[in-house]
């Protein structure tokens, strides 16, 4: 395995403590209540969860049963009942109907409600109403960041797109600012808060207007040494991005199979080999089987973690480079076993038990590469269908603004074949996006082509897009009753491509070769997110492909290691006039220690330490976005990038979020965790 | 509000109650002059709803139409050989000639009728 990567961006800040954290305020949370107890949890945290502990830790706290949150009957023979679950007024009125069950048969329970990730009065005011609070104890477990990489923290927030942008619903935001507090108090305050969008500018603002209510810790006002800065976007500002198709392993993965909470469903006969395994890394976590099968065969999850050292080198990959990386991998395993096979002719104890623990490395190695062989075996058929490559190629073009009325007959001309809802919603809105609006007539007409062959009950989803929070699917010219907050946030794309250099003209012998710029997660295109970090974090590399200037500059700088050391965060400093183009409000703070200016020793210290920015996603990231900053992370000396978000997403999550469709949540009870 | 009662309407069981439901989300898009589309649609939503009660009475509740599409429509009377109900549908929700064909084509594929493709 290269491992020059991965010792060269060794992770700045151990991301496991969120998970010991979470963990802990778990156990102390179930302790609260005293003896057996029945869990009764919300599906949508189940997975979450899994990241955080396993069952057999909560048998150990003594969780008796586990049932999920769901209308009807609940029966239980423990006194305890202890609800976990997100404030939404579905599962309240689900809870209050068990108790008053309870009540009617006269069964004595003590109910405790735990809400994640804090108590909320909408809550309480609701089981007051249903008559129910007296009987229950309500308090919080304060889940936050869990890490789903060794740089990536989420909130595994999977709804956040939707509450912000549809429905108004801000509290994603000031979670989110709890937990980026919760991040400061354990290594400082980041020194330079930046952000762009109007609802990172409100992120920041809370983030910036907490303080100095937050009692005791010291961290709180001591600027961090650790952090350089924290950049916010907002997904608003760059919607095109996760309308593509990505092109990563991990990102293609995630469309088309779909990764939950990094677990993914892979037809159980590839998860569990066919001959027992001794392999411990890469062995997959021991979930039960899950008896719901999604097609003919059974699913089973696999973890897909960073301790797999393969999928490590494989998750960032452009698909098309898959293959061939694989095949590397395969050969050198051979070699490998028929080393070992002739070495086991040779006869010493020590080097034989050399040799049976190398094979145990082997095999483990084996076995993931099994699975990886096996996934992409999966996906590949997909890249090749006839739909999915026209949409790449409508994606494309429109991404070049190349003959833009003929892309939109082409879509029309998808929705005549039945293409996937997701996919038509996805190149419909991309459309909107780069050209400023799709013409009204052609407009109309596809959207009744919509509508007749999906349903009219899309109509909403139709509406919420071209909704003034949102306006991503609209008219050209706008109809002249258009309120002004939908003609101030059109999207001036053509102008970006330039100014951010967007498109890149790579040919693809190139592309297989190096990775040279972030445009290689979409085959081409860099998405406008990471562009905006790079013109915090790494401004070179906006402005021209660092990769060509390092070959260049090699003969010149030696044996130096041909990498740039990471100038020190001065803002948005020489971009200032291509943002203020961009619709949202610009933020660039400086958080110092309350009332001191930093010396000016700090930040010359910074230049030589290893300093880390954290890039946080409000409204969720794409794992193509992660793998371009990890390149990002890459290019320089002196940088780590910490992504933090409130969850992934792709295109069909946040189109499906829109609908209200919802996709089967699969396993049984306790599959998840 | 016309969303309110959209979103009503979809988890309505009762056939009538449903196109009553989707007739007063047309009402309330009609009364913003710039949701003309929006009350179309929901002009013929609550056309093909009404449409499909009469197929479904008309082939005596073997074949479920209700909620349905109008592709899914089509398709369904074509797979079930009421290819002139089909047409009608066509012509009475401006089907474009390219969605027809292939609905049609898919239709008739699923039901092996060779005869019925060598036709186009």
């Amino acid at each position: 395995m290269s491992t020059e990567d991965i010792q060269d961006s060794e992770p700045p800040l151990d991301t496991n403590i969120f998970k010991e954290i979470s963990k802990k305020a778990l156990v102390d949370a179930l302790n609260s209540v005293n003896g057996s107890k029945t869990l009764v949890l919300d599906p949508s945290l189940a997975g979450p969860l899994g990241l955080v502990t396993e069952v057999a830790l909560l048998k150990h706290h003594g969780v008796d049963k586990m049932f999920w949150l769901e209308a009807g009957p609940l029966s239980s023979n423990t006194t305890n009942i202890v609800y976990l679950c997100r404030p939404m007024i579905k599962y309240v009125r689900i809870i209050s109907g068990h108790i008053k069950r309870h009540a009617k048969e006269s069964s004595k329970h003590n109910y405790t409600l735990l809400l994640v990730p804090r108590l909320s009065s909408l809550v309480s005011r609701l089981l007051e109403e249903e008559g129910v609070l007296g009987d229950i104890t309500i308090s919080a477990y304060n889940l936050q960041f869990l890490p789903i990489a060794d740089d990536v923290l989420s909130l595994e927030y999977e709804s956040a797109f939707k509450d912000i942008w549809v429905d108004g619903d801000e509290s994603v935001v000031y979670d989110s600012a709890q937990a980026l507090i919760t991040l400061q108090k354990l290594f400082g305050l980041f020194p330079r808060l930046l952000g762009k969008g109007d609802h990172a500018a409100r992120l920041i603002n809370l983030l910036t207007t907490y303080l100095p209510q937050t009692s005791n810790p010291d961290t709180l006002f001591e600027p961090s040494t650790i952090f350089d800065s924290l950049i916010v976007i907002d997904r608003r500002v760059d919607m095109i991005t996760p309308l593509l198709t990505q092109l990563t392993y991990e990102g293609l993965i995630d469309e088309v199979i779909g990764v939950r909470n990094s677990h993914v469903e892979l037809p159980a006969s590839l998860v569990n080999p066919p001959a027992p395994q001794a392999g411990v890394a890469a062995a997959p976590p021991p979930a039960p089987t899950s008896s719901t099968s999604l097609r003919k065969e059974n699913r089973k999850k696999y973890h897909l973690t960073s301790t797999d050292p393969l999928f490590t080198e494989l998750r960032d990959l452009n698909f098309s480079n898959i293959g061939k990386r694989l095949n590397g991998v395969a050969h050198k395993l051979e070699e490998d076993y028929k080393r070992n096979h002739s070495d086991l002719h040779s006869k010493t104890t020590a080097q034989l038990r050399e040799v049976v623990g190398r094979i145990g490395g082997l095999q483990s190695e084996h076995q993931s590469l099994r699975i990886h062989t096996g996934i992409s075996e999966l996906l590949d058929p997909i890249t090749r269908t006839e739909q999915f490559n026209k949409s790449l190629e409508i994606q494309q073009n429109l991404l070049a603004s190349y003959n833009v009325s003929e892309q939109v007959s082409s879509i029309e001309e998808m929705i005549a074949q039945g293409a996937d809802l997701e996919m038509v919603i996805r190149l419909l809105c991309l459309a909107s996006i780069t050209t400023g609006g799709i013409k009204a007539k052609a407009l109309e007409n596809i959207k009744r082509d919509f509508l007749q062959t999906y349903g009219y009950n899309f109509l909403p989803l139709l509406l919420s897009l071209a909704a003034p929070s949102l306006a991503i699917l609209l008219p050209n010219p706008l109809p002249p009753s258009t309120p002004p907050e939908v003609t101030a946030f059109k999207y001036p794309f053509v102008p970006l491509r330039k100014s951010l250099r967007l498109l890149i003209d790579d040919n693809l012998e190139a592309l297989d070769e190096v990775e040279n710029d972030i445009s290689f997660v979409y085959s081409g295109y860099a998405p406008i997110s990471v562009r905006l970090v790079q013109c915090v974090a790494q401004k070179g590399g906006v402005l021209s492909n660092p990769a060509e200037k390092e070959k260049t500059s090699e003969q010149n700088k030696g044996s130096f290691g041909g990498k740039v050391q990471a100038h020190p965060i001065v803002g948005w400093k020489g971009f200032e006039d291509i943002l203020a183009t961009i619709p949202g409000k610009t933020v660039d703070i400086m958080q110092n220690a309350i009332g001191a200016a930093a010396p000016l020793g700090a930040i010359a210290q910074h230049k030589v330490k290893t300093t880390t920015s954290v890039v946080f996603f409000l409204g969720g990231c794409t794992y193509t976005e992660i793998a371009a900053l990890r390149w990002v992370a890459r290019q320089n000396r002196g940088r780590n990038i910490i992504i933090a978000t409130t969850g992934i997403i792709n295109g069909t999550n946040i189109v499906d979020g829109l609908a209200g469709i919802q996709k089967t949540i699969t396993g049984t009870k306790d599959a998840g965790i | 509000s016309a969303v309110l009662a959209l979103d009503e309407a979809s988890r309505m069981v009762d056939p009538s109650g449903r196109i009553t439901t989707v007739k007063s989300a047309q009402k309330f898009f009609s009364e913003d002059k710039d949701r003309s589309f929006e009350a179309k649609m929901m002009d013929e939503s609550a056309r093909l709803l009404a449409l499909q009660q009469q197929l479904e009475a008309e082939s005596d509740g073997k074949i479920s139409f209700f909620g349905q599409s109008v592709n899914e429509t089509i398709r369904r009377c074509i797979v079930n050989g009421m290819l002139k109900k089909a047409d009608k549908i066509k012509s009475d929700f401006k089907v474009s000639d390219k969605r027809f064909w292939y609905t049609k084509l898919h239709a008739l594929t699923e039901i092996r009728d060779f005869e019925g493709l060598d036709a186009f």
